[in-house]
């Protein structure tokens, strides 16, 4: 049985080099910090760096009148994602988590604008300059974006062709393969009791309990 | 114990590179002293995981400061129950706790192949080695939980307050226990592709197998959706994050493989398609990981910042390269003769069902990566929020629920005209009456109603086929309903749990559909002040502020609102919702001050009260939403849970083949082997 003896020996060896790796020095950092592990996080709980917030200002229209109802508004700040690390919208944090300093502070920042005769793309646009298209809830349909909106339905729309070739062909191929005898016909009973005769369901489950005799 | 569990670790890994090793050269010498050996050292990979597992739990429960793990998620007056689940709340225990239930895994496939596909078994138990290698060497060497702080602080930082809920404790286990089932499937795939044996003998080993990993991932998936509403306070349970986006892909191959499965089991076909869902279910459950924990989604420069991101994308490219080339040089070895009768047929179906399924987990797969599929073409950060996924899955989806109600309806081989209008009269008369109905409310929502017209659909589907089925029983042996829908239910427990799982698919679309109608109100109330709204049902609420009370409780201090709440003028149960102060045992404070909803659930609806704070000396913000139909998602989750749980449950192969398909020649009637699982 040489083959223990030697698995042995490679356990002694391996037992020894856990021991020498425990004394030798720590191999590498590691980061440390709170990890949510399911969905989007509040703001309460990450670190908030405050730098994250941009004032957004333009000046006021001539005359200016809001253009904007507060359901608007509401609407408005849904498609917009607070600067903090919490990946929810300006609405929803700024609603839900009082910790967080800087959805309040975009809120004041598109309430200036709306009260400053701006409509809702001037808006939009105003937050996107200062912040970049990183502050839209989704990306813009243009450009390369389209892509992003495009590839799947393009991909399942090539599958759905591809998938409906492959069919036709693997039909075509079993047509000419079966010769034109008695089909078998493949009929769910369930389906079909409902317009079986009585003769027909005696015979079935004779059927039944001959298989199951077997 | 703390120390022999990080010598564990190492032992783990020597044993798991044994193991690896001595499986392969048996599986290609044949040499039958080899594989035994591989199996043994799983068993004893098995051992070493569990000591190094036991010696973090050790290390939580001593409140041992100086490992930094423990000084990172843990503080000393932490309930113990959290102190438990501690170990899944950073990356390198969550990690470690992937490896014990990997390991835990490995040693039941093992054990129960025993003395069953020994020509795959060598292959099996050297392909879960090296996912088993893989993990030690990253905790090891990239995320050791082990790691020791230098210095010993007196107190830890303590747990983030949203993980410390009872969703969270059973979350994550639940999540993992379904994403690491994947590796044992595609362990057999790597098995049938080196040893050529593609026929059904593999499939007929990780059926089960497939069907955990999906029971789990479900349970999983739900669980997080429960704790994301009820904890986190922001009004939904579902976020596109690509925490929840990576297992949901993983569940997505999952259902169609469970699907396709079948195709294989009938008729010998999609051989070349059942291996690439199966490697895509299990790739999709390491990029899940690597993901989520790389910090990749961030910014694709947060990538090299992370310890694990090298490591995580080494092993997923090699991976893929080794199971493209298997593939690819097999090809010939999975041709089969494919028949298909008509394109309407129950075949047809589960492709198209495959295609929608594969479907919407790209388009999910790829709105996760695209943020970093921008940064590297136009450097441009963007953000992909709910707005795009709900834009390109959500017809999808419907297309999906679509095929939830054909699938079942239409016959294997070939279904007749005669045969289709029987079947779908009643579902679509059910989906009709459904959608007349809502329209005649007043519903004018074109997705919400598109969504119960095709609910309707299918409760009317699963409704006829218990129906008939139940009668065809009650004819035939003389049954009362009871007993006869037992055993409908229990004969063909593929067919008729299948139906049960679409039926909690349909409860939770219903669900989804109804979230579209939430009424929600930002109010500011002091003590005594009345808030009247009305609920997406018509019903008037009135919410009367009780003041805000502050207390502690355990590790936090608490400050909480109550509102006496009354429907139609009738009352109701008292809703508060808090916001909490978490301390450490100095009764310093840890992390910022999180939220913890107010709920009244009904089936209805439920009334969800987010406490925001102060904006006064008596002047409370809060928001108050009204979510219809929430309740249908848990429940929903479960029926999908209890229907998995039926169809994976045991039984006898020759009883199930007695089910309730019979195959029909002219003049003799003969009960095929085609008999069973319809779902």
């Amino acid at each position: 049985m040489s083959h223990k003896s030697s698995r042995r020996d490679f356990l002694r060896a391996g037992a020894a080099l856990g021991v020498s790796a425990l004394l030798a020095p720590r191999l590498r950092a590691q980061d440390a910090q709170p990890t949510a592990t399911a969905g989007a996080q509040g703001a309460a709980n990450v670190e908030m760096p405050q730098s994250a917030y941009k004032p957004v200002s333009l000046p006021n229209k001539t005359n200016a009148k809001p253009r904007l109802t507060q359901l608007q508004r509401d609407e408005l700040e849904r498609g917009l994602k607070c600067a903090c690390p919490c990946k929810l919208d300006v609405f929803t944090c700024r609603t839900t988590d009082f910790q967080c300093g800087i959805s309040p502070a975009m809120h004041s920042d598109v309430v200036r604008l709306i009260d400053g005769g701006y409509s809702a793309d001037e808006i939009v646009a105003a937050f996107t300059t200062v912040y970049g298209e990183r502050v839209l809830m989704a990306p813009v349909k243009e450009g390369f974006n389209i892509v992003g909106y495009v590839v799947p339905f393009i991909t399942v729309g090539v599958g759905a062709t591809m998938l409906v070739a492959l069919l036709q062909r693997w039909k075509r191929e079993t047509e000419s393969a079966t010769p034109a005898v008695a089909t078998k016909s493949v009929i769910p009973i369930a389906g079909s009791i409902p317009d079986a005769t009585d003769d027909e369901l005696r015979r079935l489950k004779a059927a039944v309990r001959g298989e199951s005799d077997r | 114990m703390i120390l022999l569990g990080e010598l564990s670790l190492w032992v783990a890994l020597l044993m798991a590179i044994w193991m690896t090793t001595v499986s392969y050269a048996g599986g290609a010498t044949r040499r039958g002293e080899l594989v035994l050996s591989g199996q043994r050292a799983t068993y004893a990979t098995l051992f070493f995981v569990v000591m190094a597992s036991l010696g973090l739990w050790t290390a939580l429960f001593s409140h041992d400061f100086a490992i930094k793990f423990v000084a990172s998620y843990t503080s000393a007056n932490l309930p113990k129950v959290y102190l438990f689940s501690a170990f899944w709340a950073g990356q390198s225990g969550s990690l470690l706790f992937w490896c014990l239930i990997l390991a835990v895994y490995t040693s039941i496939a093992v054990f129960s192949n025993r003395a069953r596909n020994r020509e795959l078994m060598p292959w099996v138990t050297g392909t879960l080695g090296v996912i088993l290698i893989f993990f030690l060497a990253t905790i090891i060497f990239a995320a050791n939980p082990y790691e020791r702080m230098d210095w010993v602080p007196p107190d830890g930082r303590g747990m983030n307050p949203q993980l410390q809920n009872p969703g969270m404790a059973i979350h994550p286990p639940m999540l993992y226990l379904g994403w690491v089932g994947t590796a044992i499937p595609f362990a057999f795939a790597i098995g049938a592709l080196v040893t050529r044996r593609l026929d059904t003998e593999w499939l007929a080993a990780i059926r089960r197998w497939s069907l955990i990993s999906w029971f789990f991932l479900t349970i999983g998936l739900v669980l997080g959706m429960w704790w994301a509403y009820v904890e986190l306070g922001w009004g939904g349970y579902w976020a596109w994050d690509p925490v929840e986006n990576a297992p949901l892909t993983s569940w997505l191959c999952q259902t169609a493989f469970l699907h396709s499965i079948m195709i294989q089991e009938k008729r010998g076909m999609l051989r070349k398609w059942n291996v690439t869902l199966v490697v895509a279910a299990f790739l999709l459950s390491i990029l899940g990981t690597f993901l989520t924990r790389s910090g990749v989604i961030e910014s694709v420069h947060s990538f090299a910042q992370s310890p694990i991101g090298t490591w995580f994308s080494t092993f997923l490219i090699s991976i893929f390269v080794v199971t493209t080339i298997l593939v690819m040089t097999r090809l010939r070895d999975m041709e089969a003769k494919a028949q298909l009768e008509s394109m309407v047929s129950r075949e047809a179906a589960f492709l198209y069902n495959n295609l929608v399924l594969v479907g919407i987990a790209f388009s999910v797969l790829w709105g996760t990566l695209f943020p970093i599929i921008s940064e590297a073409v136009r450097g441009t950060k963007i953000t992909v929020g709910p707005p795009f996924f709900n834009s390109v899955n959500v017809p999808l989806g419907l297309g999906l629920l679509a095929l939830t109600g054909i699938g079942p309806l239409i016959a294997w081989r070939r279904a007749s005209v005669a045969n289709v209008r029987r079947q779908f009269m009643f579902p679509v008369f059910c989906g009709i009456a459904t959608g007349a109905t809502l329209m005649a409310l007043g519903m004018r929502a074109f997705y919400p109603i598109v969504a119960y017209i095709l609910v309707g659909f299918v409760v009317g589907t699963i409704t006829q086929e218990f129906f008939k089925g139940t009668r065809a029983r009650m004819r035939m042996y003389a049954e009362n309903v009871l007993l006869a829908g037992l055993r409908l239910v229990g004969n063909n427990r593929r067919r008729y749990g299948g139906y049960i799982v679409h039926l909690g698919v349909a409860m939770i679309f219903a669900a989804f559909a109804g979230f579209a109608f939430k009424k929600e109100f930002d109010i500011s109330l002091k003590t005594g002040d009345v808030f009247k709204a009305t609920d997406p049902f018509g019903h008037t609420w009135t919410f009367t502020s009780q003041g805000v009370s502050e207390f502690k409780r355990l590790n936090r201090y608490v400050t909480a609102i109550g509102l006496a709440v009354t429907r139609d003028g009738k009352p109701m149960p008292l809703l508060s919702s808090e916001k909490r102060q978490h301390v450490d045992s100095n009764d310093q404070p840890t992390f910022e001050p999180s939220t913890e909803v107010g709920l009244y659930e009904t089936t209805m609806q439920d009334v969800y009260l987010v406490f925001s704070g102060m904006i006064g000396p008596d002047q409370a913000e809060m928001r108050l939403a009204f979510n219809p139909l929430v309740w249908w998602v848990w429940y929903g989750g479960m029926v999908m849970a209890i229907g998995g749980l039926i169809v994976m449950w045991p039984q006898a192969e020759k009883k199930r083949q007695g089910g309730y398909v019979t195959v029909l020649t002219p003049g003799a009637e003969t009960l095929s082997p085609v008999g069973a699982g319809a779902a």
